[in-house]
């Protein structure tokens, strides 16, 4: 790890650099009715630098919402298939949290173990993570309770802190000099600074250890039904939430042309696990929000190794009866 | 406050309620449903201008039917919406109390479906300012303005149907959105698929939709969509004369007609 | 080469693809750019019908069926009437231009009155131009804004 300072009056002359070197930068920018979302900018002035959480998570830069993975078409000679991994544009995320940024850590695992996804890996390919520490925090916020921190430095290729006049400014992988190395001029190299005085102070809701260990007799739990009651079953939680996965295969077109795409999908969704045989093993919500929990907190752990929930609390946000993940958690994990 | 909480747990224990739907205090200090099946749970209920869900959406839901004897708690828009669904005939007989908070701050408690008839029907309320307001802007808008406004938002969309689970209304076991022999409506979410929803959405809930907001206030992208549904209610209002969530036995504006009714695009 | 408007007309069996079918038979001359889709009656019409059908490349769409009290079904088309009233509103409110979709009654032995609304119509979309706004909606993929941006 390499450590440097800029001063935060540069950091727009280090942002408009990023753009000026032909990179695609998506950061966090303030809409009309007042949500924060990631988008593609043109320069510093766009972005905001006033939020404590996006609305959605940066996921969507490796794995997007809707995402081609091949059109076809029938010609005389046969039959057309093209993709567009070779369009995919150097990217840089700037603004993500730290939360955000383990979450790729995961999303790695989780695509490029097994089967290499090669959408995933093109992608993941040409993305560099600039992650900004939390002065702020509010209290959805939970990410010391899963074994992070608003100044951790997992997932990212750069992380910033704030510290005044001057940024602290830490560099993790290759990508992240690259990226520096844009902009050397305004980075001099700097001794390594204790971050906690900047960082946002956030209550600890549970010992994931504690949890991890609990968590493994709760299936039966009588709580579940009680943290599922509010549940209608949408899903925004899935789609806001930087470690959810599920995907959806649809094609669209007709027989001469047309493409087969990835689409975002919920286990929230009534029709998630319906069979072709007409039977679902998940009938009720009780059920299928069990099924998530779980999921975040246990099967990715026997799965992978890592606690998917990284603690960013978008999906208490974001939920229209803001059903809490962390209390939902305790609750079904009380000795 | 505590009114409210000696009513309810009155109820529980004559035992005419054995579940309570109503609000708690949550994170961020915003009230959230809590569901009380216990007179011990009585203290966490709340009822403020600031609770703002339509409770009526979980009567949908099977745990709650097999619960039988319910109580919920309901601000004009609720009320609106167990009258409206009364006349669709979702409610079978699970819905023993209603109770509300008038204008003056007094609990006031509904056996019957009447009661809340009447009630609704002397206090039935307006848009809000916020939306008057929008609505307005719309009208005001060229028709190429609007579909710029429109596909904007609609571009933003992420499928992630939280509008329509929020809905008291949309309360079909099998959405058309979930039909794939065909896939009716685009599951993708780009602008055309979005497109296709929201008009879907839209037609679907003209006449029966009772403008409590909620599918717009819970987007999590921030898009408008009640005001589609306003839209199509304020329609149908003025062409068919039909008022929704006004009577348990109001018919359905689509699926009547009067031999006199006016249009003038037909050739 | 000169634009020709694709046309889509959804219309009931027994008045007015009857009353197409006159025109035929009595050689009436008229524009041939409508496919005819045929319904037992215009209360199966589903609005989302004719936004599919503008999606799959309609310039302009024609609605017809029978006259009120004509219907074959009774009712059918009172149903019918309600829904478009409902529909174009929805539409307009939108912003789409409900002018390039067409309804009307026409009854089994308006042959002539069938051939006029469709050369109408014809003249009417050919004038207003070919319908694009949703060809310019479609696939906008992160694949697009990235060839948007390398284009650039």
């Amino acid at each position: 790890m390499n450590i440097y300072n800029i001063k935060s009056s540069q950091l727009a002359a280090f942002f408009d650099q990023l753009i000026k070197s032909g990179k695609m930068v998506i950061a966090p920018v303030l809409k009309k009715n007042g949500k924060v979302f990631f988008e593609a900018v043109q320069s510093y002035d766009q972005i905001s630098t006033d939020y404590i959480q996006t609305g959605f998570s940066a996921k969507s830069v490796v794995f997007p919402k809707v995402e081609e993975l091949f059109s076809f078409n029938k010609t005389q000679d046969g039959i057309e298939i093209t993709n567009n991994l070779h369009t995919i544009p150097e990217t840089v995320v700037w603004g993500l949290r730290p939360c955000d940024a383990s979450a790729f850590n995961y999303l790695t695992e989780f695509f490029l173990k097994e089967n290499p996804d090669t959408y995933y890996a093109a992608r993941k390919e040409k993305t560099t993570l600039i992650a900004i520490s939390c002065a702020k925090a509010d209290d959805a916020c939970f990410c010391t309770s899963v074994g992070l921190n608003p100044g951790s430095t997992a997932g990212s290729d750069v992380l910033l802190t704030v510290m005044g006049e001057n940024v602290y400014v830490e560099v993790l992988t290759e990508k992240g000099t690259a990226a520096i190395e844009t902009s050397s001029a305004l980075f001099t190299a700097s001794e390594e600074k204790s971050k906690e005085e900047f960082l946002a102070k956030i209550t600890t809701v549970f010992s994931i250890d504690e949890v991890k260990e609990r968590i493994k007799t709760a299936y039966d739990s009588a709580e579940w039904k009680n943290a599922s009651m509010g549940c209608f079953g949408c899903g925004a939680c899935a789609f806001a939430c930087p470690t959810c996965t599920c995907f959806d295969i649809q094609d669209e077109g007709t027989q001469d042309s047309g493409k087969r795409l990835r689409c975002w999908d919920a286990c929230g969704f009534g029709l998630f696990t319906k069979h072709t045989s007409g039977h679902n093993p998940r009938t009720n919500q009780t059920e299928r929000r069990r099924q998530r929990l779980l999921h975040k907190f246990k099967y990715s752990v026997e799965n992978l190794g890592i606690v998917s929930c990284v603690g960013c609390g978008r999906c208490i946000r974001v939920c229209p009866a803001h059903l809490n993940i962390f209390q939902n958690i305790l609750s079904v994990t009380a000795p | 406050m505590k009114n409210l909480q000696n009513k309810v747990a009155e109820l529980f224990e004559n035992g005419t309620i054995n579940l309570m739907i109503g609000f708690k205090e949550a994170i961020h200090k915003l009230p959230v449903p809590c569901f009380i099946d216990n007179v011990s749970q009585i203290e966490q209920l709340i009822f403020t201008p600031s609770c703002k869900g339509n409770l009526a959406v979980y009567l949908h839901k099977i745990e709650i039917k097999q619960a039988k004897k319910v109580g919920i708690l309901g601000n004009i828009a609720t009320l609106r919406s167990l009258v409206q669904l009364t006349s669709e005939n979702q409610l079978g007989d699970i819905v023993k109390t209603v109770i509300t908070i008038n204008a003056q701050g007094e609990v006031v408690v509904f056996s019957t479906m009447d009661e809340v008839e009447a009630y609704v029907q002397a206090n039935f309320p307006e848009y809000t300012d916020e939306d008057k307001k929008l609505l307005e802007q719309l009208n005001a808008m060229t028709r190429a303005e609007r579909w710029q406004y429109w596909t904007e938002q609609f571009s933003a969309c992420i499928k992630c149907y939280a509008c329509r689970a929020v809905c008291p209304m949309c309360y079909c076991p099998t959405c058309t959105v979930e039909s794939n022999q065909p896939q009716w409506i685009k599951v993708s979410s780009q602008t055309t698929g979005n497109l296709e929803w929201h008009t879907m959405r839209a037609m679907h809930l003209a006449g029966r939709c009772i403008n409590c907001g909620e599918c717009g206030r819970i987007c999590p992208v921030g898009i408008p969509v009640h005001l589609l549904t306003a839209k199509m209610n304020q329609e149908i209002e003025d062409e068919f004369g039909a008022k929704t969530g006004f009577s348990c036995k109001s018919g359905y504006a689509l699926n009547t007609f009067k031999p006199g009714d006016k249009e003038q695009f037909i050739k | 080469m000169d634009f020709e408007p694709k046309i889509v007309a959804f219309v009931c069996n027994w008045c007015t693809y009857a009353g197409a079918d006159l025109a035929g038979t009595s050689r009436t001359k008229y524009a041939t750019n409508v496919s005819i889709i045929r319904f037992p009656c215009t209360g199966r019409i589903d609005f989302m019908l004719l936004m599919k059908a503008f999606e799959n490349g309609a310039d302009g769409i024609i609605v017809s069926g029978c006259h009120p009290n004509d219907c074959h079904y009774t009712s059918g088309n009172f149903h019918a009437r309600r829904r478009w009233i409902v529909f174009r509103s929805v539409l307009d409110f939108m912003g789409f231009d409900t002018d390039r979709i067409t309804f009307s009654w026409v009854s089994a032995a308006e042959g002539t009155k069938w051939a006029g609304l469709v050369d109408e119509t014809t003249e009417k979309i050919r004038e207003k131009g070919a319908f694009t706004d949703f060809k310019k909606l479609d696939v906008e993929t992160t694949n697009q804004m990235i060839d948007e941006e390398l284009a650039k």
